[in-house]
């Protein structure tokens, strides 16, 4: 891990003022299981709604932006569906952490946008797409069967953002009139899968909140609020472990803008500084104009020293990615560019460690004998 | 989902069809239940680094607490005999041979200094040779070692395990032939003993050797994409079929199976709950064990805090319960249920069929954290 000075001292320094007088938590008694229960309505029941609402509306307008365009087919035309797909990107990456229940139900994130493809699955099918020209994939209810490499996000972003294929569709050729077709149809299922979302989550958020020993799934509002913890850790894990370490490679001579998300589409780092939003609301309770502040995990951290420690870090982290371009290739291409990305990996893994320590140990929803040292 | 478990409740007799279950598993109102005097068997662990070897009975009062100088993990029992196997695990020193009534230790067992004990260990149906799964770390290759009872416990053998980090390993029901669960995972106790050194090209598999000779006589890996599925544990049915769980060492989000079924001679089909089930086991596997009728097996997911339940002779998901930090499986003396327990402290009687989880009512066994296996010993 490589830091630059002035990012390590920065983070290191906040911790280190603010951590001066911190008990440990496991000196603290257990929280009892009625205070899990508040965070967990307010975080599904009040917050991710109308954020999924927020999701599904991006997502019928990006399909009717797509039906405009290609009915007559023009430069503006293009530039507003691919303004369309980034606010339903944006919105789709802040939702994306929240890992739980029907966002991962029947692969519904797979299918939604399926990522990493490590094998190159994607780009393969569709180039054998482009060669067949299937009518199955213009209709969004076959689609909908097909391969989750071709039925979300990246396929889109290969229809709106690859070679030559936003001339190709202004100029209706044969290519451009299926690329037409087939953007029309993957926005329409992005819109049905929302809204299998939308419907979906209301039971899971009331069967979360109704934890209790009687429910064999969450038989207690802790164990329930554990899987928004997890959500919150695993969200930081993937974006250094996968968004960032994967661009990142081996070494700067390794490094590779086309492994990291959404390349083509030039916003690999716009979707992290996304999830960082979707993330940060699990812990603080806002998300946007939605919510209120310390309704989150913070509500069961009894120490406003370690939350504004927790904030401020997030915060400069936050910024550090606002500040950036958004794509990884225009970043590698500085001269300073890998030392850049390596130094976000760190503030990442460093926010991870502060998840781990500070927020699991305060929320007593981190621990596990088995979970963390099973064999 | 459901319409799998509708069929399954059909068949196991429950709601209203008729049944197929032996006479003999069906709990008989007028008699005394034999589960009543079960005792279950498990490594624990206290607040403060302390551990031990503990047993409870039917209700959860436990009956005795054997401290242990590290930290252990599975429990050998020796049939027809009062000696139980406590193994330390990875990397593990010692193993203690106790009194399974009282805790009382009866016997040593010092690990060669070139090997490590990792934790399992298994009895000859005889009751006659132990044998231990360990690694020979300076040449990252497992072995089975083999000791007899009947001679102070004396080290008199040692067999490949025809691969790298061996786990669990079970006798097969011809009480001849022992098959392992080759994690394929290199570790060296210069580097901690626990931290994985290979997984990029870690292959792990499953591997039967004769008990009296070590000769390999099946070996099954999974498909080269799913090399880094560390093959951990197992359980073995009545009638040959081996259940495996895995214990994922690549990315979060990679979605690959975390259950095997595997007959001997065959390739080890992968099974899969539904998603928003296999997403919820976060990709690591606990422990295995068949029910009493070798019809339904439970693998738990401590990690994400379930016990997943599934129909052995379909090969289908049947049902998950929730069970925070659960990983101690045993079986009971009814068809589709287990007793669960916790690093959590708690102990649960789980009904796989009704899905149902009923804590165990005596609550002493609470005070401790109860490690990886669990173990019942019919009294």
């Amino acid at each position: 891990m490589i830091f630059k000075p002035s990012w390590r001292s920065l983070l290191l320094s906040t911790t280190t003022v603010f951590a001066v007088g911190l008990s440990t938590p496991g000196a603290k008694a257990d929280i009892p299981d009625e205070n899990y229960q508040p965070v967990l309505a307010h975080l599904l029941g009040t917050v991710m709604p109308p954020k999924i609402d927020e999701f599904h509306a991006a997502s019928e307008e990006l399909t009717e932006g797509f039906r405009d365009f290609c009915s007559d087919p023009d430069n503006g035309g293009l530039e507003e569906t691919r303004a369309a797909y980034h606010a339903a990107m944006d919105i789709w990456q802040e939702i994306q952490p929240w890992r739980m229940g029907p966002l991962v139900a029947n692969g519904r994130d797979q299918h939604i946008e399926y990522w990493p493809d490590k094998h190159g699955t994607a780009a393969r099918q569709f180039r054998k797409l482009m060669f067949d020209k299937p009518a199955a994939y213009t209709d969004p209810e076959q689609l909908s069967g097909a391969s989750a490499a071709l039925q979300g996000f990246p396929a889109l972003e290969e229809v709106l953002f690859a070679d030559d294929h936003g001339n190709q569709m202004i100029a209706a050729d044969e290519n451009g009139v299926f690329l037409c077709q087939y953007g029309t149809a993957i926005a329409t299922n992005l819109g049905t899968l929302s809204g299998e979302l939308q419907a979906e989550w209301p039971d899971f958020a009331t069967a979360m909140e109704n934890a209790g020993p009687d429910s064999m799934d969450y038989p207690s509002a802790k164990f329930a609020a554990t899987d928004l913890y997890r959500a919150l850790h695993e969200g930081l894990l993937i974006i250094s472990t996968q968004k960032l370490a994967r661009p990142l490679g081996e070494n700067a001579e390794d490094a590779r803008a086309s492994r990291g998300e959404s390349p083509l589409a030039g916003r690999s780092l716009r979707n992290i500084e996304h999830n960082l939003i979707g993330l940060f609301a699990i812990y603080d309770g806002t998300w946007g104009d939605i919510g209120e502040e310390g309704q989150g995990l913070a509500a069961l951290i009894d120490n406003s020293l370690l939350d504004r420690s927790f904030k401020l870090n997030w915060q400069t982290v936050a910024d550090t990615v606002a500040d950036l371009p958004p794509s990884v290739a225009e970043v590698l291409v500085q001269s300073d560019g890998y030392a850049t990305l390596s130094d976000l990996k760190g503030q990442i893994e460093f926010l991870t460690m502060l998840v781990e320590n500070d927020v699991g140990g305060n929320t007593q929803l981190g621990g596990g004998f088995n979970a963390l040292d099973g064999d | 989902m459901e319409y799998q478990r509708r069929n399954f409740l059909k068949l196991m007799g429950v709601g209203g069809a008729f049944t197929l279950l032996p006479v003999g598993l069906v709990r008989a109102a007028t008699t005394p239940n034999p589960e009543d005097r079960a005792v279950y068997i498990s490594a624990s662990a206290g607040e403060h680094d302390d551990y031990y070897v503990s047993a409870f009975n039917a209700s959860g009062k436990i009956l005795f607490e054997q401290a242990l100088p590290g930290r252990g993990h599975d429990i050998g029992l020796r049939p027809n005999h009062v000696d139980v196997a406590a193994v330390e695990r990875r990397p593990g020193l010692y193993g203690l041979i106790l009194d399974r009534h009282t805790g009382e230790v009866r016997a040593k067992l010092h690990c060669p200094e070139d090997r490590r004990f990792y934790g399992h260990a298994i009895y000859s149906n005889d009751g006659r040779y132990l044998y231990i799964t360990e690694n020979d770390f300076d040449h990252a290759r497992g072995v089975v070692s083999v000791w007899d009872a009947e001679d102070s416990y004396r080290r008199v053998a040692e067999f490949d395990s025809f691969g790298t980090g061996p786990h669990e390993l079970h006798l097969m029901p011809d009480g001849e032939h022992l098959v392992i669960a080759n994690g394929g995972l290199h570790t060296h106790p210069d580097q901690d003993g626990r931290t994985p050194l290979n997984i990029s090209s870690m292959e792990p598999n499953l591997s039967i050797i004769e008990r009296r000779t070590g000769k390999l006589v099946h070996q099954a890996a999974l498909k080269h994409d799913w090399h880094k599925l560390s093959i951990r544990h197992l359980d073995v049915a009545a009638n040959g079929t081996i259940a495996a769980g895995f214990q994922y060492q690549g990315d979060l989000t990679d979605q690959v199976p975390l259950v095997g079924i595997w007959q001997p001679g065959s390739e080890i089909r992968p099974i899969e709950a539904p998603d928003n089930v296999q997403y919820r086991m976060r990709q690591y596997c606990g422990s295995v064990r068949f029910d009493a009728s070798g019809q339904v097996f439970g693998i738990s997911c401590p990690r994400g805090g379930l016990v997943t339940f599934w129909d052995a002779q379909t090969n289908d998901f049947l049902t998950h319960i929730a069970a925070p930090d659960g990983c101690g499986l045993a079986a009971t003396n009814q068809a589709g249920e287990f007793v669960g327990t916790s690093g959590l402290g708690n102990g649960w009687r789980m009904d796989a069929i009704r899905r149902k989880r009923v804590e165990l009512p005596d609550d002493s066994h609470e005070s401790l954290h109860w490690d990886n296996h669990l173990r019942r010993i019919q009294a």
